[in-house]
């Protein structure tokens, strides 16, 4: 028998011996009224126990849970029991929650939760980021309330997997996100969004690379062509005429040797994941043997001077004399006759510091941060009649990169430049004090 | 009741859709003027046209929005912010369907000047700049209406004069280049007539902005002056 029972069991035959004790002494009615005061005893004793139990309930707390006796304890304390119960639960289930959307949170890609009707259940802050949205305000909105692109909305309602849509927000350039629903449960949908700029822009400068490989190519073969073609249908070919149309071939067919030469070095030293081979050179003589070579190159028309300091540099010097001999001869290509160039290998806060300044044409300021790009050309006639690959700066970048060295450009439209190859402290050995 | 809950649901989803569908119409009208803008710099002949055949579904939009709206006021007899939502839905979107009409008429101008042949076509980068700052303020208002922001609204109505004053600037400078250059006139006056429209579009969108306050607070803001500057001309 339930203990509630067996307790009413008990005290109903309490207070019915007490009433027939009573009645067998003092008569039946004393006897009645001794029974149903006991009775009514036992209701406010209950009526009081239900009273706070009642009270508790409009605000449910665990420390007020009410105390009693009897089988009014044994229901708070069952009631005890179940209340630490639940709470243990939910205390995991939102422990779980929170690993949930801490997960979700962590993802790169902006995620959204969508409800039956495409409103916005929850989502991560890179979705906020990627898609315009604002967290906890826009929550309950119609997703395509916010996300107004034209074919969005079917897009959504069809949510066939595998496609994506490409979202270009208008008020961030150069972005572009992947974005794809997904169905999942019944009938809820989840956004995925995913940020590709990084992949369409290194799409677009391939694209642009192989056109301007094929235009650079092309041009010079157009003239070679040109002057064979010319040479085959010749009926009477005069010789003086031939040599001279065999020395233009020569150039053209020169100058696309030059830019597959470049080609090569610009992938070999991409691929090449090995670092450069590390030795310890006198920088002096290295940059001696650079500005004999653009002494040969200027022809006399620049005064090429140098000065140097006495340190050692640590890098592969093959490498490096590709890259200061590129500076100088762009120096050289760049300065008009009668101009000066001065090598520098000069110690500045313990870095060395490899510098070409010469008195040429200068660069406008906007063109400089765009100097080291392939093919990138301030002025696309001048550079090509100079003899210039397009590639010269490019090389320069990356083996300056390769030896943790950064190239520093300073330029005054009309009275000169500047190139500096800083490399870092831990790269140079000082050999004491002196000019040379 | 539940027959009476579930009109009353019903009834809910009709003005959500709506007011989806306004906004459907907003995302449309948006990429309508960006690529009218970008014929304008490309003179990219498919897209001249893409804009010309989307500006009939625009128009539809309009047609159907309002057509809905009427259903909604006949069978639901709507009352306080809802007959507040759908009476400012109705304005918003004749706003909207002229916006669309603005476009398709850069679009036209740029098919103008590039069938003359691009000879010159002077400050066409500043009436690109004016009109993607247009785009920006329609987006905003668009997010400001389906936020239900009037805060944001009221900014947008303030921030419409920097779309004014760049057209005023555009103007006074192609006055220049015609007196310099008589050659160009044609194409300057076609140029007018593009930073024209896009001014006409910062002014729709005021009208936007103008609703959702309306729809947020119950209060009228048309024609009145905001404190620190007057009603720009050219406004409604």
């Amino acid at each position: 028998m339930p203990p509630v029972w067996a307790a009413l069991l008990i005290r109903l035959t309490g207070a019915t011996l007490a009433g027939l004790t009573f009645g067998a002494i003092f008569g039946a009615v004393a006897g009645l009224a001794v029974a149903a005061g006991a009775l009514l005893l036992m209701l406010l004793a209950h009526t009081v126990q239900l009273a706070r139990l009642q009270r508790w309930l409009k605000a449910p707390a665990e420390r007020d849970i009410p105390d009693a006796w009897g089988a009014w304890g044994n229901v708070f304390v069952d009631l005890y029991r179940v209340l630490r119960h639940e709470q243990k639960a939910r205390a995991r289930i939102e422990a779980d929650l929170e690993v949930f959307s801490q997960a979700a949170e962590a993802s790169p890609d902006g995620l959204v939760f969508l409800d039956a009707d495409d409103h916005i259940a929850w989502c991560n802050r890179v979705a906020e980021q990627h898609l315009g949205l604002r967290g906890e305000r826009d929550m309950g909105l119609l997703v395509t309330n916010l996300i107004r692109l034209p074919g969005f909305a079917d897009f959504l309602a069809s949510a066939q997997e595998g496609e994506t849509l490409t979202y270009r927000p208008q008020d961030r350039k150069g972005k572009v996100y992947a974005i794809e629903a997904i169905r999942f449960g019944r009938d809820r949908k989840l956004l995925i969004s995913a940020d590709v700029s990084q992949v369409e822009r290194a799409e677009t400068m391939r694209r642009d690379f192989v056109a301007n490989v094929s235009h650079e190519l092309r041009t010079p073969l157009t003239v070679i062509s040109g002057y064979v073609e010319h040479m085959v249908e010749d009926a009477a070919p005069d010789p003086a005429e031939w040599k001279q149309q065999m020395a233009m071939v020569n150039e053209q067919a020169g100058r696309m040797l030059r830019l597959v030469d470049d080609l090569l070095t610009l992938s070999r030293l991409e691929d090449e994941a090995q670092a450069p081979r590390e030795e310890e050179f006198d920088v002096r003589d290295l940059i001696y043997e650079i500005s004999a070579e653009g002494r040969r190159l200027s022809g006399g028309r620049h005064s090429i001077t140098c000065e140097v300091v006495p340190a050692f540099l640590k890098g592969s010097r093959e490498e490096l004399h590709s890259a200061f001999s590129n500076l100088v001869s762009n120096a050289v290509r760049y300065t008009p006759a009668g101009g000066r160039i001065v090598l520098h290998w000069a110690l500045r806060d313990g870095k060395g510091v490899f510098s070409v300044e010469d008195s040429g044409i200068g660069i406008p300021e906007e063109h400089i941060p765009r100097l080291t790009e392939r093919f990138y050309r301030v002025d696309r006639g001048r550079s090509r009649e100079s003899g210039g690959t397009g590639l010269g700066l490019s090389i320069v970048k990356h083996i300056l990169l390769r030896h943790q060295a950064s190239l520093e450009i300073g330029s005054v439209p009309g009275s000169g430049s500047t190139f500096s190859a800083v490399f870092p402290a831990w790269r140079i050995r000082p050999l004491g004090e002196g000019r040379s | 009741m539940p027959s009476s809950e579930h009109l009353s649901r019903q009834y809910d989803s009709e003005l959500e859709d709506i007011r989806s569908r306004v906004m459907q119409m907003g995302g449309l009208v948006e990429s309508q003027i960006l690529t009218a803008i970008e014929c304008l710099g490309s003179g990219n002949v498919e897209l001249m046209d893409q804009v010309t055949d989307n500006d009939r579904r625009v128009n539809s939009y309009e047609v159907e929005i309002d057509e809905a709206c009427a259903h909604v006021i006949a069978r639901r007899q709507p009352a306080a912010s809802d007959l507040r939502l759908i009476m400012a839905v109705s304005k918003i979107v004749t706003d909207l369907e002229r916006t669309g009409d603005e476009a398709e008429k850069i679009a036209r101008m740029a098919r103008q000047i590039h069938d003359r042949g691009r000879l010159q076509t002077p400050r066409s980068a500043d009436v690109s700049q004016a009109g993607l700052l247009a785009v920006a303020l329609l987006r905003r208002v668009l997010d400001a209406l389906a936020r239900l922001d009037a805060a944001e609204a009221e900014r947008i109505i303030a921030e419409d004069v920097t779309i004014d004053d760049a057209f005023r600037g555009i103007v006074r400078q192609l006055v220049t280049y015609m007196m310099e250059d008589p050659r160009t006139i044609s194409t300057a006056l076609d140029i007018v007539w593009i930073a024209k429209a896009i001014e006409r579009i910062g002014d729709h969108t005021k009208n936007v902005a103008e609703q959702v306050i309306y729809i947020v607070r119950g209060t009228d803001v048309r024609h009145t002056v905001r404190e620190g500057h007057a009603e720009p001309d050219g406004a409604e």
